[in-house]
């Protein structure tokens, strides 16, 4: 599969070394929409999985309405605890007057460059016409969130 | 020794529209999504009462969404028939 969810095994080594600040007045995080097939940027395919370790331009949907190039700024959560997992939350991310096909997602730290923190499969192609694309991440909990360490 | 267990990336859900934006009913589906997540291994009758709560929250979100954006429409129509747009005020109160 060409995009495949997974935490980034950089990431993993890169919290060990404190690359990466999830406090909100911490690094900037973006998420950035990739096509399969011809949906992306002159027609290129992303491949995004564990191996990732940075934002790439390959694959990335083109410009439209309210989405250009590098996605758009996630706005952070707090990081906390529920149990013996740590976890952090986005909230959701709205792309307005866009015509977008989309097969997943990166998201990465803009601050710290572009290193890769995550990769989101959405399984099937979802697509907006001259509309809204809406990203909505899941509960904030043990269980769920976004991204968790156990 | 540290042992990190395991690191998980938990799943979006994506919602789209066409020639516009959310509809009401999207806008309550995700409202219900994060006022309350049931479990696949919760034991059947705690999971089929749950999803017949999330249900009643998913319709009554829907009713105050409908609601606030007729509000909304109507308050952005006074104001527009006020600056003397009348014919732009009466489309916008059709929506």
């Amino acid at each position: 599969m060409a995009i495949a969810q997974a935490m980034c095994t950089a990431f993993k080594q890169e919290l060990m070394l404190g690359t990466h600040n999830f406090a909100t007045n911490g690094n900037a995080f973006k998420l950035a929409l990739y096509a399969e097939g011809g949906g992306g940027k002159s027609s290129t395919t992303a491949t995004l999985g564990a191996a990732t370790t940075a934002y790439t331009t390959t694959g990335e949907v083109a410009n439209s309405g309210s989405y250009t190039a590098g996605g758009g700024t996630l706005t952070k959560v707090a990081p906390t605890t529920s149990g013996t997992t740590a976890l952090t939350d986005f909230a959701d991310l709205s792309f307005t007057t866009a015509t977008i096909t989309a097969m997943g997602a990166l998201i990465y730290n803009d601050t710290n460059s572009d290193k890769a923190v995550a990769v989101l499969d959405f399984s099937s192609n979802k697509t907006s016409t001259s509309g809204t694309f809406t990203i909505q991440f899941p509960t904030a909990d043990a269980s769920n969130a976004i991204i968790r360490i156990a | 020794m540290f042992d990190l267990g395991s690191g998980n990336v938990g799943s979006v859900n994506i919602m789209t529209s066409d020639n516009g934006g959310l509809s009401n009913d999207q806008i309550a589906e995700m409202a219900a999504n994060k006022i309350m997540y049931i479990s696949d291994e919760a034991p059947e009758p705690i999971r089929l009462q749950a999803e017949a709560f999330k249900d009643r929250v998913r319709n009554l979100v829907q009713y105050y969404v409908e609601l606030a954006r007729r509000e909304e429409r109507a308050t952005i129509c006074a104001k527009i028939r006020e600056a003397g747009q009348h014919q732009l005020a009466d489309a916008i109160g059709r929506l």
